[in-house]
């Protein structure tokens, strides 16, 4: 197994003291076997002032992350071009790199522009050009973009560095209560910014499908209630507040409707609650639990978990029929289900020699494959593009977050500094 | 997580249902009544019931009625619980179901009547698990079936079609797992001599006999009869399958095999699983670092042209390095 050096994000020394306890770290444990060379040269800065980001850095920490690529560190390169006159292949088939990145940022008013120029070393040609403009303040957004851009060339596969996450982190204060706060960072960890903070548990964060609102539940009230939350106001809704659970909301494709679980008729049972007339309608009815609801992307069924097999199974419920199929025949422990964007791939908590895994089932093929390695995991969320799933897991007494992509071979973690995060929800697409 | 507290949730559910026949107050205030208590006995006499909770993530913890014993659905197994965030079921709650009031004799008699549904739910359960679990069974033994039916159909179509017209039959065959036949070096596969396919379907039925010991020299009396068959890159593989599978194992065997397919048929159909055999072969040798060399390259030279066996390697490799 390739171990590669932990990379520490350089925004972490940035953060103030009271949000870097929310802030995340990535090491990354596994990369790929043959992951591609690129060289990220520093990118001119032309205005007043120090630049507000180093695009380059982001860029090369998030192609780091992916564990196709290995950037090559600045102080190897023997010259550091910002403009196409100014690259000598040379110099980099000198220290092997088979791509290489320049680019240059600039300010004029508050509008930032950053350009960029991907050259291919070995054909010696430019493979791609491009630019990014926006406030200055989104800087950190804007490099994330350029590194979705260069993905999306090198890989074909469109990059999700350009998104966000949502968790949960708890305080433990000794002899007091815990904290749990809701955070939102980007897709890094970095930049967290945090959403509500309350002594009582926080749980099942999610988003919108437009990635403007999220859901979850809180207990602030003494009980537990299932709210949404409009992320550019933070204009509060409380949606449930019926007896018993209300949990696991789910925001259908469309926006329209949100599936949850509520126990006011007895056992847990699925529901739909249509989010302008908060009429509900029921969708299943059973003694046994159903819960952790979430849509395939068609919008035309749900998933949802539950033991009317004596074990927790995933069963999709077809909203168009009514009609309910058990997915999972392997392991006797398959629960928590979300859905890939391609309707395909579906990654679950799947227990295996009395150990939790995160694993993946193939929808087309029925098979099963267990993606990780760690224990006790949990939680999994997949990205807009299919290519890694975060999820939850310990790292010794602590709660964690850890990443793997959906064909196993890249493997990272995302530990907080202190206390146990948890429940990633990792951003739909965020749109501009 | 969410699930572990849901049980506890139904728990409380069926206290619920059960609550206004033993005592005459309504659901609603009995529950909360009785859920105060418990969780008063549970923190120790405190009078707030969520403050000590046993832990944040589980309000439940500790409330009342922890009627279904939790270690008989497993749940209490659930990462949550076992990583010490949702305890499902502590002494306390035990504690604080034994001790609500007792009711009438009647009361107890619902009990009785309350605990024999529980469990007849529970039965229904199992049982319908094992309803879903045969049936999904029986639909994967239809199709296989009627895959292994097709599959048959094809090559005795395919064999007639080759026998008919030699060397044109062969790209139209589709054998299941010994797949299409294999052209040799030149390209070109060699005019089929008398018996060819016979011979070698013979071989092949043995193997799906699971006459391993048998078809070993059936596929080596193949070979020396037909060198130049169209057939010989399959033989020479299956040949390596079978070395694996005999008892005990030859290894060696196998790698040589494996290793002659690759050599003399490169381009042969079965030359990306051989490749992969040969890795897990040297594996098994405890070669780790030549084991590795070969799935490296099936990743190189087969990503994006054979998904199936780069998964394959992929997969041996994240479980064993």
């Amino acid at each position: 197994m390739k171990v590669l050096p932990s990379v520490l994000l350089s925004v972490v020394l940035a953060m103030v003291a009271s949000i870097a306890q929310a802030q995340l770290t990535i090491e990354i444990s596994q990369g790929m076997d043959n992951p591609t060379a690129i060289a990220i040269a520093p990118f001119a800065w032309q205005g007043n002032g120090a630049p507000p980001e180093d695009v380059a850095a982001v860029v090369d920490s998030d192609l780091a992350r992916s564990g196709q690529f290995v950037p090559i560190a600045r102080t190897d390169m023997l010259s550091r071009p910002t403009a196409q006159a100014d690259v000598f292949y040379r110099d980099w088939r000198a220290i092997e790199a088979e791509y290489l990145l320049i680019g240059r940022v600039s300010k004029a008013n508050n509008e930032l522009r950053i350009e960029y120029d991907l050259f291919d070393v070995l054909r010696q040609t430019i493979v791609d050009s491009g630019a990014e403009t926006g406030p200055a303040s989104t800087a950190r957004m804007m490099s994330h973009r350029v590194a979705d851009a260069v993905y999306e060339k090198l890989t074909g596969v469109p990059g999700a560095f350009a998104t966000r996450l949502l968790y949960i982190s708890v305080t433990r204060v000794p002899g007091g209560k815990d904290y749990s706060r809701l955070t939102m960072s980007d897709s890094d960890g970095a930049n967290p910014v945090v959403l509500l903070e309350t002594s009582e548990p926080l749980l099942g964060p999610t988003w919108s499908p437009d990635a403007k609102s999220i859901a979850y539940v809180s207990f602030e009230t003494g009980r537990p209630a299932i709210y949404r939350q409009e992320l550019s106001t933070g204009r509060r809704e409380q949606l449930t507040n019926f007896k018993g659970l209300n949990s696991a909301p789910a925001w259908s494709p469309d926006g329209k409707t949100m599936a949850m679980v509520l126990s006011k008729d007895g056992s847990p049972d699925i529901y739909l609650m249509d989010l302008a007339t908060k009429q509900l309608k029921r969708i299943t009815r059973h003694y046994a639990i159903d819960t952790e609801p979430t849509w395939m992307p068609d919008g035309n069924s749900l998933l949802f978990t539950s033991d009317r097999g004596g074990r927790p199974q995933i069963y999709r419920y077809d909203l168009r029929n009514g009609s309910t199929e058990r997915l999972t025949f392997e392991g006797t422990y398959n629960a928590r289900a979300r859905v890939a964007q391609d309707g395909r791939n579906v990654v679950m908590v799947h227990q295996q020699d009395g150990r939790f895994h995160i694993a993946l089932l193939d929808l087309v093929t029925n098979r099963t494959h267990v993606l990780t390695t760690t224990q006790l995991d949990e939680s999994p969320s997949i990205a807009p593009n299919g290519s890694m799933v975060l999820y939850a897991t310990k790292a010794g007494d602590r709660g964690i977050l850890a990443g793997v992509s959906v064909d196993g071979g890249v493997k990272f973690r995302l530990p907080a500094r202190e206390g146990d995060v948890r429940e990633p929800a990792w951003s739909p697409y965020l749109s501009r | 997580m969410f699930f572990s507290v849901s049980r506890l949730l139904v728990a409380r559910g069926l206290v619920i249902l059960a609550a206004p026949l033993s005592f005459s107050v309504t659901a609603q205030t009995y529950v909360d009544l009785e859920a105060e208590r418990a969780a008063a006995e549970a923190a120790g006499g405190s009078a707030t019931v969520r403050t000590n909770a046993p832990t944040p993530t589980d309000p439940y913890g500790a409330k009342p009625a922890q009627a279904y014993p939790a270690t008989s659905y497993g749940v209490n197994n659930a990462p949550a619980a076992s990583g010490g965030i949702a305890p499902a079921s502590t002494p306390a709650t035990i504690n604080s179901r034994n001790t609500a009031p007792a009711g009438s004799s009647s009361g107890q008699n619902l009990g009785a009547l309350f605990s024999q549904i529980q469990r007849l739910q529970q039965e229904v359960m199992l049982l319908n698990g094992k309803v879903e679990e045969q049936t999904h069974e029986l639909q994967r033994l239809k199709e296989q079936s009627l895959q292994r039916y097709t599959d048959l159909d094809q090559r005795l179509s395919g064999g007639a079609s080759s026998a008919a017209k030699p060397g044109a039959g062969a790209s139209a065959s589709n054998l299941p797992l010994a797949s299409a036949p294999v052209s040799g070096r030149s390209g070109k596969a060699a005019p089929e001599q008398p018996g060819e396919t016979a011979a070698y379907r013979a071989a092949y039925g043995l193997v799906q006999g699971k006459q391993f010991e048998q078809a070993i020299p059936a596929f080596k009396q193949f070979i020396q009869s037909y060198p130049s068959s169209q057939y010989a890159a399959n033989a020479h593989y299956w040949l390596g399958e079978l070395y694996l599978v005999k008892q005990p194992p030859d290894l060696e065997a196998s790698r040589q095999s494996f290793a002659l397919l690759l050599s003399q048929y490169p381009d042969s159909p079965k030359a990306p699983d051989a490749l992969y055999k040969l890795g897990k072969v040297q594996f098994m040798k405890g070669n780790r670092e030549k084991a590795r060399e070969y799935l490296d390259l099936v990743i190189v030279q087969y990503d994006g042209k054979n998904n199936t066996v780069v998964k394959l390697a992929r997969d041996f490799i994240a479980e064993n390095y």
